[in-house]
């Protein structure tokens, strides 16, 4: 039996397009679905283009059962309009009308195109609160820039940050900024954007009723979540990418018989501990080791005799023998140790899924437990326009002609 | 402007380091009253660089002060039972308890979710652990690394052909704070419409893993593993960053397309480069990467970096310039917005520092005040806010309680 969520009975329509922001208008508004909202995700006749991303769970492209596009699109309904069309563009307003957030994933130059600034809306729907995430924001002097996750992971200074501590620059020629191999300004912007959403529903409930326009760009999403980094910056100097040596070691991050470990021993008891792990070799009471700031400046001798002992245990080994005396060591998961962890198991973090050939897979659940409006899967992704003429007579009472002439199915 | 989602809201923070801390500022900028809690005893990013100007001092912490801001602070020893009665009439005048201490501690001092919701029943609690409170893990230390290390993001971060690599800017922290505000302002809805408080979990690692999808799903299908592929795409060509003129300046490139490729060549001033069969359609050139990237490059490096920017977006090819924190801090754009805040601060004077990344209706939310001096509202929360007597409030301090 499905409990309702916090926000059961707010409506949620969500328009992204083909470029930048789909991740990220597409996440803000699942989010907005799993704690409750009526969502409905207007998609062109042509299908959304996480339905063309994969992985398939047959291995054969399938547009209703993307990957990317079933974990983005789940707790929502489909709805197929061609918003190019005379017809299509009317029922896209209409919903507008009815609904109580609209989310937008897109470039700004295509938000003032359609016209999909707020004025557009207020007269026919004055409580309405539109959620635009765009690549710069849809104000400055670079809002019409185009962008994507690089560029924003790129401008937002994240990339340049890359490696981060205490994962180090090695060859800077070899090892230019860097971003992971995801959408990570999407789903930075899209938690972002479900908080700046649901903020502006409080302030819409104190003060009678008005709506707003959130205008949330990308590169700064990134900026947000790096206020030490920041700090650096604003309180003494930006960090270069050449390589250093932090203030106090061992915080290093070594490689080990199976792969890479962070070993972080700068307290003196974590370094005994350390020593002790490491058999007291002789020299461990050398004068030249004997506290954090001497082993930061002998860390060219230091490292070599530390790689001896990390090079001869796997990075699990490591981490049990670490973690029983209290140093935090750990080792690099590969994707494959984090699902299958006992951890994350016994959580149930994780979502068992079926595909159309009876496929076992899973997808990341939801990091939140909260104990009166749990996160609950409502129901999945939708087909492409699975629930137009649902929707459309349910939210507008459209009539049988009328969806017949918009061609609807 | 309209109305501060958070007025009247009064915050309990038990913030350790950055996520929490981070979290209650987010709602102390969108108008909650946050009271941090904290004590000389064991101070944490107040003693921690970067320092202005590399001078040490407790007031003087960059770290602290940018996720700490528009907070009161009030000291108090909680290894002390009348600290921890403190804490608790604090909390009993509060909307929400925010903690990120280690899993149990909150519990053995006495100021658990089920100790404290009989002093405030409507009481939202959130506790947020590296691993969370429960499974096998919840007890391990987890610094921003181990959270990248054991989510899996590190494996899918690297060069071509090498290992796994740690994200910049300690941002999973940050990153978990925004799912925790997420939570909250939820929680907050909720109560508003029916009344009812309640506990709030989050795991670090698990709000991590929520931006790998994909990875996830190819190894429960056929336990494929990610391959690293460097700044690289599985789709556009070219996709990476290029070296400009100077010392560590570079811009980045995004393709999608012939069209924009085609426009690229023409702003690059090799036209010649779409008929190349190597590079003529997107799926030549995703398998020609290494040749194609050297010759752009050639073309970046004799440029400024925003020159590059201003030429490619000119001509609707997506770039962006790869910004360190400082030019963050100074980017005109990001200042035009309104995202660059620099709030007065009593011992280090005004500070740059970020703030949303949304305006509202053309204003910004954002930074109030700048941190809190250590112990600086001790009498507006101890004496003021609890009615502890003048008399009272000085033999707690010279216990050592308030402190």
């Amino acid at each position: 039996m499905l409990k309702e969520g916090a926000l059961s009975g707010l409506k949620v329509v969500e328009l992204t397009d083909q470029v930048s922001g789909q991740v990220a208008g597409s996440f803000c508004a699942r989010l907005l679905g799993d704690a409750g909202a009526d969502v409905v995700k207007v998609e062109p006749p042509h299908g959304d283009r996480y339905r063309r991303n994969g992985p398939y769970p047959g291995g054969v492209p399938d547009p209703e059962w993307s990957g990317l596009f079933l974990y983005l699109n789940s707790n929502k309904r489909g709805v197929s309009l061609d918003i190019e069309s005379a017809g299509g563009w009317a029922a896209f307003l209409d919903l507008t009308a009815a609904s109580d957030f609209l989310v937008l994933g897109q470039n700004s130059s295509e938000i003032e195109r359609l016209g999909l600034r707020r004025e557009r809306f207020s007269d026919a729907n004055p409580g309405l609160i539109v959620t635009a995430i765009t690549p710069f924001g849809l104000t400055g002097p670079n809002s019409a820039y185009l962008g994507d996750d690089l560029i924003a992971i790129s401008a937002g200074g994240m990339a340049f940050a890359t490696p981060g501590v205490p994962d180090r620059v090695g060859d800077p020629d070899l090892e230019p900024p860097l971003r992971s191999n995801t959408h990570m300004a999407g789903y930075l912007a899209g938690v972002q954007g479900a908080m700046a959403s649901i903020a502006a529903l409080l302030s819409r409930a104190l003060g009678q009723g008005a709506g707003c326009e959130i205008d949330l760009s990308m590169q700064e999403a990134v900026a947000a979540v790096m206020p030490f980094e920041l700090a650096h910056a604003s309180y003494h100097k930006a960090k270069g990418r050449q390589p250093g040596v932090f203030g106090l070691m061992p915080n290093a991050y070594l490689p080990c018989r199976d792969g890479y470990v962070v070993v972080m021993a700068v307290m003196e008891a974590h370094w005994r501990n350390l020593m002790d792990l490491a058999g007291n070799p002789d020299w461990a009471d050398l004068e030249v080791f004997s506290s954090g700031v001497e082993r930061a400046r002998n860390w060219d001798a230091l490292e070599p005799l530390l790689l001896e002992w990390t090079m001869a245990h796997t990075g699990a080994e490591i981490a049990q023998l670490a973690q029983d005396r209290g140093i935090p060591c750990f080792p690099a998961y590969t994707v494959g140790q984090m699902v299958d962890s006992a951890h994350v198991t016994e959580r149930g973090f994780m979502l068992d899924m079926k595909g159309p050939g009876g496929e076992k897979f899973k997808l990341p659940g939801y990091p939140v437990r909260l104990e009166r409006t749990p996160w609950q899967l409502f129901r999945p992704a939708p087909k492409l326009g699975e629930h137009t003429s649902e929707v459309l007579g349910e939210w507008l009472g459209y009539s049988a002609a009328q969806l017949a002439e918009l061609g609807t199915r | 402007m309209t109305v501060q989602p958070l007025q009247g809201i009064r915050i309990a923070d038990f913030g350790q380091i950055i996520a929490i801390p981070y979290t209650a500022q987010m709602l102390a900028w969108l108008g909650a009253e946050v009271i941090l809690i904290e004590t000389e005893r064991r101070l944490t990013t107040r003693i921690w660089p970067p320092f202005a100007e590399a001078e040490p001092g407790i007031n003087r912490s960059g770290g602290f002060n940018l996720v700490n801001s528009s907070k009161m602070s009030c000291t108090l020893n909680l290894r002390e039972p009348e600290g921890v009665d403190l804490a608790k009439q604090i909390i009993s005048v509060s909307d929400v308890v925010l903690e990120n201490y280690s899993s149990g501690t909150m519990e053995r001092m006495g100021l658990g979710y089920q100790d404290v919701r009989g002093l405030r029943p409507d009481v939202v609690y959130l506790s947020l652990g590296a691993f969370g409170r429960t499974g096998p893990m919840k007890n391990l230390v987890g610094f921003h690394s181990v959270i990248n290390l054991f989510s899996g993001l590190a494996s899918v971060t690297g060069h071509k052909g090498s290992h796994p690599r740690i994200m910049g800017g300690l941002f999973p922290d940050a990153f978990s704070g925004c799912y925790c505000v997420l939570a909250l302002l939820e929680a907050l809805y909720h109560r508003a419409k029916t009344g009812e408080g309640q506990y709030i979990e989050v795991a670090m690692t698990e709000a991590l893993a929520t931006i790998l999808p994909e990875a996830v799903m190819e190894y429960a299908l056929d336990g494929t593993e990610p391959e690293r592929v460097g700044n690289r795409h599985r789709e556009k060509a070219p996709h990476n960053v290029f070296r400009c003129q100077g010392e560590e300046n570079w811009v980045a490139i995004s393709v999608d397309g012939d069209s924009q490729f085609q426009a690229l060549a023409q702003a690059a001033g090799s036209p010649g480069w779409v008929d190349d069969p190597r590079f003529a359609t997107s799926e030549a050139r995703l398998g020609h990467q290494d040749e194609l990237d050297p010759l752009i490059e050639n073309w970046t490096k004799g440029l400024q970096a925003p020159d590059v920017v201003v030429r490619l977006q000119a001509v609707g090819v997506p770039a962006g310039p790869v910004l360190d924190s400082a030019q963050v801090l100074a980017d005109p754009h990001m200042i035009d917005r309104g995202f660059v805040q620099s709030p007065d601060h009593p011992e280090v004077g005004p500070r740059p520092m970020g703030a949303f990344a949304w305006g509202v209706d053309g204003g910004r939310p954002g930074v109030a005040r700048s941190a809190p001096l250590l112990g600086e509202h001790n009498r507006k929360v101890i004496q003021e806010l609890l009615q502890v007597p003048d008399h009272e409030f000085k033999r707690l301090m010279e216990q050592g309680v308030i402190g």
